[in-house]
């Protein structure tokens, strides 16, 4: 008897801060509802008075009773309305991390444990989505919301809302989630080759160096090679521009990229850039390293290397 | 906007104000009507066909035409018709530029209002019952709208049932809303209406074909005992005044002055609740003749019960009456009123009159003597008489001896004056249908008479029936004149009584029994009504009518979100109470789940225990793990683990 909802709450103080504990699932109870009259139910209320006059002037019993079947319809929509939204449970999912300006998906996973199906439900992020969910079922949803900055992005606040059954109240929970998305610098769109930094001959391994200078053959220059290696004597006798190809298919290039050597008059410019790096170079299927301000990442390539290094710019 | 699901909510909406406005073809013109329905029709064409939906030049003219429909039908358009006819058009309006969803709801409150128009012509209980269907289909209109997917039994399952969830409330509030007349300026009278009912003249000679209407005029409810059927009048307008054809009221003091002597009463009281339907005049029909009366009523001097107040609608009176009576002396302007002729009688008449002996004989044996010849001759009783245009009252008498009540009473009292002794005819209603389920008496237009009074010394006026010697069965029997074959004259015949006692007849009072009650604690719930039946609670003012409306409410608030919640809180972990009983199923075989064991630990542990149920256990747990922790699942994945639980079943074989 304690959860009537007839005690809806319309203003609570803390009702928008609400947080969902870490992994834990949130169901929707009269704590979490509220209920406010919508603009038809504004709507309606006009309709009742008008009735209540015209059953006033002809002194109408009948007009009179339907007022207040109207009017009585009216009031048990709040229970109604208050029922296709209760019960419900909510629990955060996956969430996928992406590039500043794309979209950031959030899973939410959405769980009707009641008897009571629901015919209409909204989920609210930054779009709307319409959904229905049957007795005892489940559904998963993913929101979209615009990566606005780099770093960590959390959901905030997802609004789920009803007007079921008669659009005459308006039921909305606001739910604050924990998940995030890392969010990656946004790529440069300008292509610039790989920069040949000092460091990379200061600092390669002895290993890699000792592999390095076992020259084994010369190809034609291609964008991206590294000025060091161009074939300066042949190119000097006209022979066109040749790169030095050195032994190891695997450490073929190896390149180092450096926060200080990235184009850009600012952090973001800059980091952006390297990101592009990264992705280029994960494409070319080359080794990199990665130089930042207060970090340093090894040389390596494959999928764990290349979130590594992005997670590393996401978070500078 | 032209999408199916929107094609749908179109369907339920045209379909329920078609079933709103059609009713209201007996009320509205027929010019009106007929273009209500055309734009109707129109609009249900249009959604299959939207590109014959007008523009907005054609939709100009269209409202321009209804404006001028209007307007030639009504001077102003303030007023019960003309209001109506207005929300009627201005919906059929709107129909056709129905646009958005805000246009859906907008035409359904033009609805509703029209709804409620209807009530301010017919209040029956078939009106009320027909309204609630129909706004059920109204607000399944406004579900509809607001699905997803349109399923149109859940919508109208789901409209029905919270109008049957309003209902308590509403039923409250009816009951506790205090009730206020409105201020006079406040209600627009409709003058140009004509009704079916008694007039205040009467010209036998001139009506050929006597309609008979079941038209219900009042209804009473005995304390006590009911009087016999051959004193059941009901008194009405007193004619007194005629011009040889036509019997018309006197407008003299005595019409317009209340009663000057009261007369002295004997013998039985009968004391009656007489609710009369709403009616053109003031008048009031009691039983002759009314004694006590409270206060709209008056007496007239003319002995008519006489309402002051507005008679448009259904009242209640509380009347004690006396079947003997004496009205003592007669009045100067009294026996003016009673002897008036038009002219002096014809040669005929006078010795018409001499051969009854009307000149040299006491008035009561004049009386005999004409009743007599009246049931010794040829005359006949019937509700088709032949025109009698030129000297109506010698035409019946001496040629056709034909006719209805009206003929009767009318020669009578002509007769009477020629032989100098003061008669006048009453109108009023004769009889009335007992209802046996309601305990209470009918009368209906078809119960309309007509009747004679003689004022006689010492004995005052005294009522003479002559149809009654006639066809004593229109008296004393209850002839169901609709069962007459109208060309007919009636003729009495016992099974016919016979035949109305079947079981339709008995439906019929259940039916009017209903209908009658609904009209004395629904129709009629006026504010005296509500002081009455509130008071008998101790609830005497408006301070405890709206304590008591609060309480109400919130109790029967409590019981409903009780109700509705308790539905949900019992389904709250079903697929976890299931899976329970699954573990509960295989306890016999020593299988006990422990608290740290996950289902599929204990899923693995129960295979190899029992091998040969392995995919039954399998099938089980795999739903179990897919619907609880899951992260999608539907209500048949649900449905199929609560079969496959219920038909588990340990078979171990040792």
């Amino acid at each position: 008897m304690s959860r009537l909802p007839f005690k809806l709450r319309w203003s609570v103080p803390n009702f928008y801060t609400r947080k969902a504990l870490n992994s834990e699932s949130i169901t929707l109870t009269v704590r979490r509802i509220g209920i406010v009259p919508s603009k038809r139910g504004f709507g309606f209320m006009l309709l009742m008075i008008l009735l209540v006059l015209i059953a006033f002037v002809y002194n109408n019993n009948l007009a009179y009773l339907l007022t207040f079947l109207l009017a009585s319809v009216f009031f048990i929509t709040i229970l109604h309305t208050y029922n296709s939204l209760a019960g419900l449970v909510l629990k955060d999912g996956q969430c996928k991390n992406v590039f500043l300006g794309e979209a950031a998906g959030f899973d939410i996973h959405i769980h009707n444990p009641t008897a009571v199906e629901r015919f209409n439900l909204q989920i609210q992020l930054e779009k709307t989505e319409n959904f229905t969910l049957a007795a005892h079922s489940k559904i998963a949803i993913t929101l979209y919301k615009i990566a606005q900055k780099r770093g960590w992005q959390t959901i905030g606040k997802v609004t789920i809302s009803t007007s079921y059954p008669l659009g005459l109240f308006y039921a909305w929970s606001p739910i604050r989630f924990d998940s995030k998305a890392l969010v990656y610098p946004k790529p440069a769109t300008i292509e610039i080759p790989f920069p040949e930094t000092p460091l990379a001959d200061a600092e390669q391994g002895v290993n890699q160096k000792k592999g390095a200078d076992d020259f084994y053959g010369l190809q034609e220059y291609q964008a991206g090679d590294s000025i060091k290696h161009i074939h300066w004597k042949a190119f000097a006798k006209g022979q066109g521009l040749y790169s030095k190809q050195y032994s190891g298919a695997n450490n073929a290039t190896e390149v180092w990229l450096h926060y200080d050597y990235a184009a850009g008059h600012d952090t973001e410019q800059r980091l952006s850039q390297l990101c592009r790096w990264v992705i280029d170079a994960e494409r070319a299927d080359i080794r990199y390293g990665l130089v930042l301000p207060n970090l340093k990442i090894m040389p390596d390539r494959g999928s764990a290397h290349y979130r590594q290094c992005l997670e590393a710019l996401a978070l500078l | 906007m032209n999408s199916p699901h929107f094609k749908k909510i179109l369907i339920f909406l045209l379909s329920s104000i078609g079933l709103i406005v059609a009713p209201h073809i007996a009320n509205i013109p027929i010019a009106l009507f007929g273009f209500f329905s055309l734009v109707l029709g129109w609009r249900f064409v249009a959604v299959w066909r939207p590109q014959y939906l007008p523009r907005s030049r054609v939709l100009l003219f269209l409202t321009l035409l209804a404006l001028t429909l209007l307007l030639s039908q009504h001077k102003h358009l303030l007023g019960r018709d003309a209001g109506t006819n207005l929300f009627i058009l201005a919906l059929g309006l709107k129909l056709l530029e129905i646009k958005t969803e805000r246009d859906i709801y907008l035409v359904t409150y033009l609805a509703f209002i029209v709804a409620a128009s209807l009530f301010l012509y017919q209040q029956s209980l078939f009106m009320a019952a027909y309204i609630l269907a129909v706004c059920c289909v109204l607000f399944a209109t406004l579900v509809a709208i607001n699905s997803i997917e349109i399923q149109t039994r859940v919508a109208l399952k789901t409209a029905t049932l919270i109008i049957l969830q309003a209902i308590p409330i509403a039923v409250v509030i009816f009951i506790l809303f205090p009730r206020v007349e409105a201020p006079r300026w406040m209600i627009f009278e409709e003058k140009n209406k004509a009704k079916i009912g008694l007039s205040d003249s009467m010209e036998p000679g001139s009506i050929s074909d006597l309609g008979t209407s079941e038209e219900l005029v009042f209804r009473v409810k005995f304390t006590g005992a009911m009087p016999p059927l051959k004193q059941r009048y009901w008194r009405g307008p007193v004619l007194a005044h005629t011009d040889g054809k036509r019997w018309s009221q006197f407008n003299t003091q005595l019409f317009k002055g209340l009663a000057l002597t009261k007369p002295s009463y004997t013998g039985t009281a009968y004391q009656y609740t007489l609710l009369m339907e709403a009616q053109e005049k003031n008048w009031v029909f009691g039983l002759d003749m009314p004694e006590q009366f409270s206060a709209p009523l008056a007496l007239t001097g003319y002995y008519q019960l006489v309402t002051q107040e507005n008679s448009k609608k259904r009242a209640e009176y509380k009347i004690t009456s006396y079947p003997q009576y004496n009205t003592g002396e007669l009045t100067q302007v009294e026996y003016q009123d009673a002897t008036q002729l038009p002219r002096e009688p014809s040669d005929k008449i006078k010795q018409f009159v001499t051969q009854l002996h009307g000149f040299d004989s006491k008035p009561e044996e004049f009386i005999a003597q004409l009743l007599t010849h009246f049931r010794k001759e040829d005359f006949h009783y019937t509700l088709t008489p032949p025109l009698m245009e030129e000297n109506p009252i010698e035409s019946f008498l001496f040629t056709t001896k034909r006719g209805f009540c009206s003929h009767y009473a009318s020669a009578f009292v002509y007769l009477m004056r020629v032989a100098h002794i003061p008669a006048r005819v009453v109108t009023g209603y004769q009889g009335g249908e007992f209802n046996g389920v309601g305990n209470f008496l009918e009368v209906r237009q078809a119960n309309a008479h007509a009747w004679a009074e003689v004022w006689i010394e010492n004995q005052g006026w005294m009522r003479v029936d002559p149809t009654a010697a006639v066809a004593p069965e229109r008296i004393e029997q209850q002839l169901n004149l609709d069962l007459l074959e109208l060309g007919g004259e009636i003729r009495f015949d016992p099974n016919m009584i016979n035949q109305q006692q079947n079981w339709l007849k008995q439906m019929n009072q259940l039916w009017n029994s209903a209908d009658y009650q609904w009209q004395r604690w629904v129709v009629n719930y006026d504010s005296d009504n509500q002081a009455n039946f509130l008071s008998t609670f101790g609830i005497h003012d408006f301070k405890a009518m709206m304590k008591w409306l609060m309480i109400l409410v919130a109790l029967i608030t409590i019981l409903l979100s009780a109700f509705l919640l308790r539905k949900k809180q019992k389904s709250i972990a079903p697929v976890l109470r299931l899976y329970q009983r699954f573990c509960a199923k295989l306890k016999p075989a020593g299988l006990i789940r422990t608290n740290r064991e996950g289902a599929h630990d204990f899923a693995q542990r129960a295979k190899i225990a029992l091998p040969e149920q392995a995919d039954a256990i399998e099938q089980i747990t795999a739903d179990f793990i897919q619907l609880q922790y899951g992260r999608v699942s539907s209500r048949e994945d649900f449905v199929r683990f609560a079969k496959a639980v219920a038909k588990f079943k340990l078979t171990v074989h040792r």
